[in-house]
């Protein structure tokens, strides 16, 4: 039976690795629901994407490549991109680990009398089987609930790129919406990167730094 | 790409302390891929899709690096779908260094449409650029490209064209 999203977010959150960062998926209710969840903790990125979040975490990933990267995605915005996963099996970074709410559905558009918008994973496409072809060197589609926490245990007990999709029912709880923009979002993770690592990413031009050494030697 | 070219460009991309660089390689700028790649201070990520490419200097950036995307102007097309999410969305600046097809000079009938696409495109997505037809220009533009892409925020890009890729 497929799992309920909210509830395996939260099994999901309080397992996280304290010291990782998170890309997380497109605005919408897994967005709030993971915030949620996770008290809007700043190591987790939500850029409003949709597409590219995978790609994201994997420049992220193999940027700090000592740094455990955790990505949030639905199947919707995999669908949309398919070459990330060429990518990703193609680098393997084995501190990138790929979580995606696979719930069938573009929930975020809304519903009628016909019901759910399908994506092409309420048909025939298995996401997890497409990452296996691309070279990703560990994927699993977890349908069942107690699949679930051993995964996610695994996943962070060992350092395997790693693609794990999650069968998940329709549907969303009634959390509060973000407040926050894209832009906001992004300033904020930056900023806890910075701390985290102790390096400069943006925000003092490096000639204001020279100038401010030389007259303060 | 001529051999001063290939030479300014890479030149260019270590003055910007560019240290990350993804890309499809084209026609045109295939050298500076293979010399990029052996590149021992740039991390080189190969895709398919410049879109993923895009996505991926992105991503990089977000974890302290500096990136480009190197490609030819078609796969500005590609990736516009990304530009315009990720940096008009969100405020993430990527170097592009692009062959530009199409150009006056241009031999091949599939490259016209690429030259009349590219700069209405960057306009529509509000990325500075400067036309490269001068191997002397090639570096310093590369340059200048990353510096205004850091102060903005956004992508900036150099088409590569005229003598940097023909000897005629």
């Amino acid at each position: 039976m497929a799992l309920d999203r909210y509830e395996w977010l939260g099994r999901l959150a309080a397992r996280l690795p304290e010291d990782c960062l998170v890309v997380s998926t497109y605005i919408g209710a897994v967005s709030f629901e993971w915030a949620h969840h996770t008290e809007e903790h700043h190591r987790s990125a939500h850029l409003g994407q949709m597409g590219d979040v995978i790609g994201l975490a994997l420049g992220l990933a193999l940027a700090l490549p000592h740094r455990r990267i955790v990505c949030l995605d639905g199947d919707g915005s995999v669908l949309m991109e398919l070459g990330q996963l060429v990518a990703m099996g193609e680098q393997q970074p084995d501190n990138l680990v790929v979580f995606v709410v696979d719930n069938g559905a573009y929930e975020s558009i809304g519903w009628s009398g016909q019901g759910r918008r399908p994506t092409a994973t309420a048909g025939r496409v298995d996401l997890a089987a497409i990452a296996a072809g691309c070279g990703v060197p560990y994927t699993v589609d977890v349908t069942a609930e107690d699949e679930l926490d051993a995964e996610i245990d695994l996943a962070f007990s060992r350092s395997v790129c790693s693609f794990i999709n999650v069968r998940t029912r329709p549907g969303h709880s009634h959390v509060r919406p973000r407040r926050t923009d894209g832009i906001e979002d992004k300033y904020r993770f930056v900023r806890y990167v910075e701390r985290l690592e102790d390096i400069w990413i943006t925000g003092v031009p490096p000639q204001d730094i020279a100038l401010m050494k030389t007259r303060n030697p | 790409m001529t051999a001063a070219a290939l030479d300014a460009a890479h030149e260019g991309l270590r003055a910007a302390g560019i240290d990350f660089v993804s890309g499809l390689p084209d026609g045109w700028q295939r050298p500076l891929h293979e010399r990029v790649e052996l590149d021992g201070d740039i991390r080189y990520v190969p895709v398919c899709n410049e879109g993923v490419g895009f996505s991926i200097c992105a991503g990089a950036w977000l974890g302290g690096r500096k990136p480009a995307l190197i490609m030819e102007n078609s796969g500005l097309r590609v990736a516009s779908e990304y530009i315009a999410r990720i940096s008009l969305g969100t405020g993430v600046p990527v170097t592009l260094l692009c062959s530009y097809r199409g150009d006056v000079g241009e031999t091949e009938h599939w490259g016209i449409p690429h030259g009349i696409v590219a700069e209405p495109l960057l306009e529509a997505l509000r990325i500075k650029y400067l036309v490269v037809r001068h191997v002397e220009n090639l570096s310093k533009s590369i340059v200048r490209a990353k510096r205004i892409s850091e102060a903005q925020l956004h992508p900036a890009a150099v088409l590569v064209s005229g003598d940097c890729v023909w000897e005629d």
